[in-house]
């Protein structure tokens, strides 16, 4: 009996842990469900579980391998009916380069969940699957995941990768990690009674402090982050993983980590990272990008510093498009410039995509915690600022505080209890727990990730869609016929980004005219198909090198002589290819 | 005898060299310096002295470039068992950018030379690469003959249908790829003047009007227009570092490191932290000629302005400009506890960029040095009367070991073409219009040496010499007058300014040394495409590959002086130590660290980027109390020369030993014992 009743406490008390933590180890299965987060191994469970149930339309690739030599896993989304992967415009969608940043990955396991169980459902989803070719890395940073959950953290910590650096300078590398005195699962605040602190309790919340006004007698310093000084140089929590970023350590415009914290000691130093390159490398269709972040409600492009100059204007005409409706679709998230809005990164993911490989790239920042709101409806918008770079407002902290209470239950925040500090003596620990602040509470996380996939199948729709029309074939002469042809693509994406055509990073898409009896004489993009006037191309007429832009269309003429068929055919990297066989 | 003179004549001639001192050797080496080896020949080399050296050498196997060959590192030195080393250690790159196959020679003679000579690598290793570029190497020794950077990936350098489907052609079959010159309405290149064989842009202000086309020698092989653009490979290995690199450049590659060449070589290079300097051999020469600055850069350090829009955030006024120190003064108390604030995180938050130009301080050293290298090359009899070595360009090693590794970064060339000497030629003063209306008298008294001057000035025929005209004049037999009017008759003499420098050096070198090999003259052809062209130019590598003969006295000059400077690598020792008791067992305890050589710990750029590991000082007992001070302290600088105490005060109840330890990964270290008490 006392054995039963031990038991039975065990796997509670073991049930109440994991069940604190919002992710606990059920049965995953399709349909996936999202009113819970995804640990690192449950995410892969997540994705082998979709792979499984919809094994004609998914792949599962093997990307590589981290620092801890954990598996990072892509799956590839394609209907084989409608092509092959490459011979179709790609649309990338990874999350979670920063390891603390997870909830990515529920919005990335939520797109490919909505994506295969709607197929041949839901009219939309299914065109919508026809049309691309999707690859989704939902964990980037798979040690990360793998440590954010697993280890006692702060909402931030545990964001770089698992590089040894000595951030302190001391010779020791990543010696001094935060710890979890109080065993409680997260990295809180530490405090300490002072008559000579900068802080009082606030009367409004006694979990609160306010700042002490000249001539006040204090009551609290704060010590910093919950822990102990490792390494004995008078500093608390100084040395933690890395510090590398993966998301400097991309290899355009890449800074040194003297200019900017984090990059790594040269570009794509990570082991993951540099593997994920080679898997996006050699998928060149990809022209549509998210990578998924927390924190801020942000919808970012670039350029990163300003010293880049703006993109191209017809680059910008689709980010504004593109970004315009993802405001709309999540409302309170605002479509912004990195450097411009936020700050200036050098070697960034975003960066490499848009540059290197030639695509349109979208940094989602998920979550506002200016939705913790606790006020009735139409009672105004109150303090605006949910969290910026600084930290919050006192007066959003109550607020926060109360949606912690009344509608969160609790969960969100420890209360300060005492506990004894080998250095300090009589101390307090308290304060948000790691499963807030950057992001939801399992209750607000369905909303989250349905709008912001959403925001992904909205650009999705716009990937570039190419008709090709012959619109005119006269005989000009004996075996000599003028030839027009129309490219035309109704959607926002030209077939090559403007970046691409002006700094000539791979080959522009071809028109091609061929026949076994006749030869291109003349050839050249129609500038005035009414006064005819065409820019000819001086060689190799039969080869025209073009690009068709977004919301519109381009023509060509080409003077053939001969007899017998032609074939008149379209090829482009990130556009898939369209080809006409006419006779003469 | 008859063999052996012209042999001497050539190195002396070349550079100047008193023969007789260039030609005692010190000592044997273990190879022979007579000819240029290939990539292959290379790894062979370093293979036999491998195995001949076994005790204090080992091989590594760094990377495989996309025309599958190896770059092979040698490493020499005590610690070759080892993997963790405890001696600091020298990277020696040669040839980085492959068409410098002199310097891939000159690599692998100061292997020889360091394994030959006693006592050169006792105390610390050397890790040396002969050819960073092997593919770009292999070119010297291909036929046709063509000088190009790029290793044997497959590019599209003009961005068509097809890879690597326009390369050169050798049209006049002679092994080798120079250029053609076409006639061609839109033109702008005419011949010079002063040698017809240089052609160069024709100049509308002087009345020119160009006549020819340059093209490089070759058909277009896909028809498209262009002449040879895109040819086998590739990206430039040389130029595929970080600091300053540019994407979208023909060569560069898409980002630094896309190559192996580069990426296993920074890979190694922070695998090893003991590495505290980088000598690259090739084309740039920062011995002798520190590297430049004059970059337009981000920003002064003492004068930043803070952005509109973070202003607010940090209180700061967007109107005016603060120092690096206060602007982290204004930000510390805004974070959260136990945060610090550093120089980076100021300068990533606010964008301000990188360094782009060398340090003072390290620019003093580089200055230094390089009158010291003068100084000894005069001893060693070797004169300073070549063209200057390249600048290092962006995207190079060079360039990133010294702003990016933030260790010594030396590099040497080691051979240019002798200067032509320019002799100063005095104007005369006198025109032909002048001498119309002189009388003989005032003509004699112009003097010998200004008519000579003026008789070269208007072209006069060599045999005119100024002592016979003058004789001519004061006879009566010509008058001043006349003589101006046979000169007006005269041809106008070749206009020699303008033209190239270098290709002046090169074409002069090709008459007088190489026997016309240098330089191949214009000589007619018919091309499919273009017509009637004419073949000729400059001959690859003539200008910065001398022959074979003169390499081995280039080095047993010129390859030591790296030897000589690694003999300056900071060292950081405990000077003295000294424990004065308080009473009541408590003691002082004060140790002096100082670095008794001529380079600094760091280099200035080094203490900016912070990559260089520091030393650490350790106290330890684990007897004693430390009552002030630190168990373990950083030492992140040490200036040349440069002396620093450390105190602490130490509680201790009986007599003990302290362990003072100065652990340094790329600065020896050091270690003492304080006896306490007794």
């Amino acid at each position: 009996m006392r054995r039963l009743k031990l038991f039975s406490f065990i796997l509670m008390a073991g049930c109440l842990t994991v069940c604190n933590t919002f992710s606990w180890s059920q049965d995953i299965s399709v349909p996936l469900r999202f009113d819970r987060y995804y640990n690192y191994d449950e995410l892969v469970q997540a994705m082998k579980v979709l792979n499984k149930a919809f094994p004609d339309l998914t792949s599962l690739d093997l990307v590589g391998h981290s620092e801890e030599d954990r598996e990072i896993w892509a799956m590839t989304i394609n209907n084989p009916k409608t092509g092959d992967p490459l011979t179709k415009p790609g649309v990338y969608v990874d999350g979670n380069i920063h390891g603390n940043e997870i909830q990515a990955g529920e919005v990335a396991l939520y797109f490919m969940n909505e994506m295969l169980t709607k197929y041949g459902k839901n009219e939309k989803i299914t065109r919508l699957l026809d049309k691309n070719a999707y690859y989704i890395i939902p964990s980037v940073n798979v040690d990360g995941r793998y440590h954010f959950f697993e280890d006692p953290n702060t909402p931030s910590t545990n964001r770089g990768l698992r590089r040894p650096k000595d951030d302190d300078r001391d010779g020791l590398f990543d010696e001094d990690y935060p710890d979890d005195l109080d065993g409680d699962g997260n990295i809180c605040q530490m405090r300490i009674r002072d008559p000579f602190g900068t802080q009082k309790t606030d009367p409004e919340d006694p979990r609160l402090m306010i700042p002490v006004k000249p001539g006040e007698t204090g009551e609290w310093t704060i010590l910093g982050s919950e822990g102990i000084d490792n390494d004995g140089d008078g500093r608390i929590n100084e040395d933690s993983e890395g510090y590398v970023d993966g998301n400097r350590n991309w290899g355009f415009n890449w800074a040194p980590p003297y200019v900017q914290s984090g990059s790594g000691y040269y570009p794509f130093s990570g082991d993951g990272i540099r593997a994920i390159r080679d898997y996006i490398m050699e998928r060149p269709n990809i022209i549509m990008v998210f990578a998924f972040h927390n924190t801020g409600g942000m919808y970012l492009r670039g350029p990163s510093v300003k010293s880049q100059g703006e993109f191209q204007r017809g680059d910008i005409a689709v980010y504004d498009y593109l970004g315009e409706n993802a405001e709309k679709i999540v409302p309170g998230y605002r479509y912004l410039i990195g450097w411009k809005d936020l700050y200036a990164t050098y070697g960034d993911f975003g960066d490499f995509m848009d540059h290197i490989v030639g695509a349109y790239t979208f940094v989602g920042e998920l979550f506002m915690s200016s939705q913790e709101t606790y006020r009735e409806e139409d009672a105004g918008a109150g303090d605006p600022d949910g969290g910026g770079f600084f930290g919050e407002s006192n007066t959003r902290s109550r607020e926060r505080l109360k949606f912690n209470d009344h509608v969160a239950m609790g969960e969100l925040y420890v209360p300060w209890k005492p506990y004894k500090h080998p250095v300090y003596g009589d101390i307090e620990i308290g304060g948000w727990v790691k499963m807030s602040s950057r992001l939801p509470h399992p209750f607000m996380l369905q909303d989250l990730v349905h709008r912001n996939a959403a925001v992904v199948m909205f650009s999705a729709e716009q990937t570039p869609e190419v008709k090709m029309e012959v619109f005119e074939k006269t005989r000009i002469g004996k075996d000599l016929f003028r030839v027009r042809v129309r490219l035309s693509n109704d959607k926002a994406m030209p077939t090559i980004t403007y970046h691409s055509v002006r700094e000539k990073v791979y080959p522009m898409d071809m028109l091609t005219v061929s026949g076994s009896s006749a030869t291109v004489v003349s050839g050249g993009k129609i500038t005035n198909r009414y006064t005819d006037q065409v820019s000819y191309k001086e060689d190799k007429p039969e080869v025209q090198f073009c690009q068709v832009p977004g919301f519109g269309m381009i023509e060509y003429q080409f003077l053939v002589s001969g007899k017998g068929q032609i074939k008149i055919h379209f090829e482009s990297r990130k556009a898939g290819k369209v080809e006409q066989t006419i006779d003469l | 005898m008859k063999r052996f003179f012209p042999k001497c004549a050539l190195i002396a001639m070349t550079f100047g060299i008193m023969w007789g001192l260039a030609w005692s050797q010190d000592q044997a080496m273990t190879l022979t310096y007579d000819a240029y080896m290939t990539p292959d020949g290379l790894n062979q080399a370093l293979k036999s002295l491998n195995s001949r050296f076994s005790n204090t050498t080992k091989l590594h196997r760094l990377a495989v470039t996309p025309g599958k060959r190896e770059l092979v590192l040698l490493e020499i030195g005590p610690e070759v068992g080892r993997q963790d080393k405890s001696l600091p250690a020298i990277l020696v790159v040669g040839n980085m950018d492959g068409d410098v196959p002199l310097s891939s020679m000159a690599t692998l003679y100061l292997a020889d030379f360091l394994l030959q000579t006693e006592g050169q690598a006792t105390d610390k290793t050397w890790y040396i690469l002969p050819c960073g570029n092997p593919d770009a190497l292999q070119r010297y020794f291909s036929r046709p003959l063509y000088r190009d950077t790029r290793n044997g990936k497959p590019r599209n350098d003009d961005m068509d249908d097809r890879v690597d489907e326009d390369g050169y052609n050798d049209l006049d079959g002679n092994g080798m790829i120079t250029q053609m010159r076409v006639k061609d309405p839109e033109g702008t290149m005419i011949a010079h003047g002063g040698d017809p064989r240089i052609m160069r842009k024709a100049d509308p202000l002087k009345d020119e009007k160009g006549i020819y086309k340059i093209y490089s020698e070759g058909l277009d092989d896909d028809g498209d227009g262009k002449y040879n653009e895109d040819g086998p490979g590739g990206i430039s290995a040389g130029i595929n570092f970080p600091h300053l690199f540019e994407p979208f450049k023909p060569s560069t590659g898409l980002w630094p490191g896309c190559t192996d060449e580069s990426f296993q070589l920074m890979k190694f290079a922070f695998e090893h932290p003991e590495i505290a300097m980088t000598v690259s051999f090739g084309a740039t020469n920062f011995c002798m000629v520190p590297p430049k600055g004059g970059r337009r850069s981000g920003v002064d350090m003492d004068k930043i302005k803070v952005p509109e829009n973070m202003a607010t955030m940090i209180n700061a006024d967007p109107e005016q400009t603060y120092s690096m120190k206060e602007i982290m003064d204004m930000v510390q108390p805004m974070l959260p506890p136990g945060m610090e604030v550093t120089e980076s995180m100021i300068a990533s938050f606010l964008g301000l960029g990188a360094v782009v130009n060398p340090l003072q301080e390290d620019l003093e050293i580089y200055n230094d040095l390089a009158e010291k290298y003068k100084e000894y090359l005069k001893d060693k009899g070797m004169k300073d009367d070549r063209l200057d070595p390249s600048s290092a360009r962006d995207g190079s090693f060079e360039l990133w070991s010294y702003y990016q590794l933030g260790v010594h970064t030396f590099s040497m060339d080691f051979w240019t073409l002798p200067e032509i000497k320019d002799e100063k030629k005095e104007k005369s003063g006198i025109t032909i219009e002048k001498l119309e209306t002189m009388t003989s008298d005032e003509f004699v008294a112009l003097g010998e040496e200004k008519i000579s001057a003026f008789l070269k000035e208007v072209g006069a025929p060599d045999q005119y010499k100024a002592a016979s005209v003058i004789q001519m004049v004061q006879s009566g037999t010509v008058a001043p007058k006349q003589m101006a009017q046979m000169m007006k008759q005269m041809p106008k003499p070749k206009d020699d300014s303008g033209g190239d420098p270098k290709t002046k050096a090169l074409l002069a070198f090709n008459d007088q040394i190489l026997d016309g090999k240098g330089f191949i003259d214009w000589t007619p052809f018919h091309h499919p495409t273009l017509g009637d062209v004419e073949i000729g130019g400059e001959v690859a590598y003539a200008n910065n590959t001398p022959p074979a003969e003169v390499m081995d006295s280039l080095f047993s000059i010129q390859v030591p002086w790296g030897t000589e400077i690694s003999k300056k690598l900071p060292k950081i020792t405990i000077l003295k130590t000294n424990a004065t008791s308080q009473g009541a067992g408590i003691y002082e305890v004060e140790v002096w660290i100082e670095n008794p050589s001529y380079l600094p710990f760091p280099t200035a750029m080094g203490k900016r980027n912070q990559q260089p590991a520091p030393a650490i000082l350790t106290i330890d007992n684990d007897d004693i109390t430390i009552l002030s001070g630190k168990k373990r302290t950083p030492i992140q600088d040490l200036a040349g020369f440069e002396t620093k105490k450390f105190t602490w005060m130490i509680q201790s109840d009986r007599n003990t030993t302290l362990e003072i330890q100065l652990t340094s990964v790329n600065a020896w270290g050091d270690q003492k014992q304080i006896k306490i008490g007794g």
